[in-house]
């Protein structure tokens, strides 16, 4: 039975050229995004189990605000919101980037916080009792245990917010999504595009857990 | 060496610890039994300060622990604290566990500081295992290496809270046999223990605690032998 749907591989190819510019612009807003997202997060993760209240409050405040709404809206209320407040255009690139940061952030920050937590009291205690200050009990033990505990979370948040990066389709970042559906714009070819795109998102996470994988085992030999 | 004076300690509203004097000597080798929770790994804790004291004195080789100018990182080194859960860093060798404190609080030059470790790992038999880390470990092991990470810093006071209460059995001997040699080197030491093998063999003096409270001290014969308290006949009857 004819269906009138011919598969045409010749699309996926011709394809690919343009649908790479927009992997770079994925590539890039995730790295930039995740960068600043890592540092927010740790500085958030920190700040809720200082024993500051109104610091720990503040962390709250921003993870659970981000948590609790979607990175839709998120992205919209950066690019077409704030800049109503601030009475600037903000880029449509500086508005993904902040989208991603501040997303992942949050749930970067309570990964950090778990990893922190985790660390058994008595490893703080016995760097205390070798006269370490509390600094360099954080510094020299509590943290590098920590951070090897993060490794899988954080690798897990790194995939999500590599394919959150499709969203920003919205504001007209001219990343992979979006650079597919101009394509499909001009030659209406919805099922070999979307599927190139799809595949290469697939290579691009696939590779990002291969490095995670790699850097956990380098670091697990002997923890 | 050490005095406590009139120490309280309260968990919000439990009272843990209940007006405990007691004066260490140099070079005394104190023995600390009672039933758990009667107080003896609290009021261990409060000699190094890993416990906020609630009200009276403890004074460390001359340092008030409650005057604001004692450096309360300068007495954790006077007084080493050895951990039944051993505690040692996972992500270091035995080597990096025991120079650690030499090299960032006592500043030893690398060098320095790893002749020293060597050196006390030696002391505690375990000379080939300067390289590996606790995850390959026996628990004896690990607490020899935890005890050789206090004396790295070469305190004037151990302190070990119930230190071979985690090991298997077999592995019990070699710890004590470290602890021994400390006791008859001079060491001054404060042992939270069961272990009455130990206590015959090196304590000065055995003290008795219950519900906070110590009720009774003496030498290890004398309180094994004839001892007057109720509460302590009872429980060196469970213990024996």
């Amino acid at each position: 039975m004819d269906i009138g749907f011919d598969f045409k591989y010749s699309v996926m190819w011709e394809s690919v050229p343009m649908l790479l510019t927009g992997v770079k612009l994925t590539i890039l807003i995730t790295v930039f995004g995740l960068l600043i997202g890592f540092a927010l997060g740790a500085l958030s993760g920190l700040l809720k189990i200082s024993r500051n209240l109104l610091l720990r409050k503040i962390a709250g405040v921003y993870i659970e605000s981000i948590r609790g709404t979607p990175i839709m809206v998120q992205v919209m209320f950066i690019y077409f919101g704030l800049p109503l407040a601030l009475g600037m255009r903000i880029p449509p690139m500086v508005a993904g980037i902040a989208a991603i940061a501040v997303n992942s952030g949050a749930y970067i920050a309570e990964i950090v916080r778990g990893a922190f937590q985790s660390i058994e009291r008595g490893q703080t205690e016995a760097g205390r009792s070798i006269g370490l200050t509390h600094f360099q009990t954080m510094y020299y033990i509590i943290w590098p245990q920590a951070f090897r505990r993060m490794i899988p979370p954080l690798g897990n948040q790194f995939i999500i917010s590599l394919k959150d990066t499709s969203l920003l389709v919205v504001v007209g970042v001219g990343e992979l999504t979006r650079t597919g559906q101009e394509i499909i714009a001009s030659n209406f070819r919805a099922f070999e595009v979307w599927l190139t795109v799809a595949i290469m998102y697939l290579i691009m996470t696939l590779s990002l857990s291969r490095v995670l994988n790699y850097i956990e085992k380098k670091m697990d030999i002997n923890v | 060496m050490i005095q406590i004076q009139h120490l309280y300690k309260s968990f919000g509203n439990l009272e843990v610890l209940r007006d405990i004097n007691l004066e260490i000597t140099q070079g005394e080798v104190t023995v600390i039994m009672g039933p758990s929770g009667s107080g003896k790994s609290t009021l261990l804790r409060c000699i190094n300060l890993l416990e906020n004291i609630t009200s009276g004195t403890v004074i460390v080789d001359g340092h008030d622990l409650k005057d604001k100018n004692t450096n309360i990182n300068f007495i954790r080194t006077e007084a080493g604290m050895v951990f039944q859960q051993f505690n040692l860093f996972p992500h270091m060798t035995a080597l990096g566990n025991v120079t650690l404190g030499p090299l960032k609080v006592r500043k030893l030059a690398k060098s320095e500081a790893d002749r020293l470790g060597r050196d006390i790992l030696t002391k505690v038999g375990l000379a080939d295992k300067a390289d590996v880390y606790p995850d390959h470990l026996s628990g004896g092991q690990k607490q020899r290496v935890a005890i050789a990470r206090s004396l790295a810093l070469r305190p004037k006071v151990m302190l070990f809270d119930e230190p071979t209460s985690a090991l298997d059995p077999e592995l019990v001997g070699e710890v004590l046999e470290v602890m021994k040699q400390l006791g008859r080197e001079g060491m001054t030491m404060v042992v939270v223990t069961h272990e009455m093998g130990f206590a015959r063999e090196v304590a000065d003096r055995v003290i008795f605690m219950d519900e906070g409270v110590i009720i009774e001290e003496n030498t290890p014969e004398e309180i094994f032998q004839n001892p007057r308290n109720e509460r302590t006949q009872n429980f060196l009857r469970k213990v024996i």
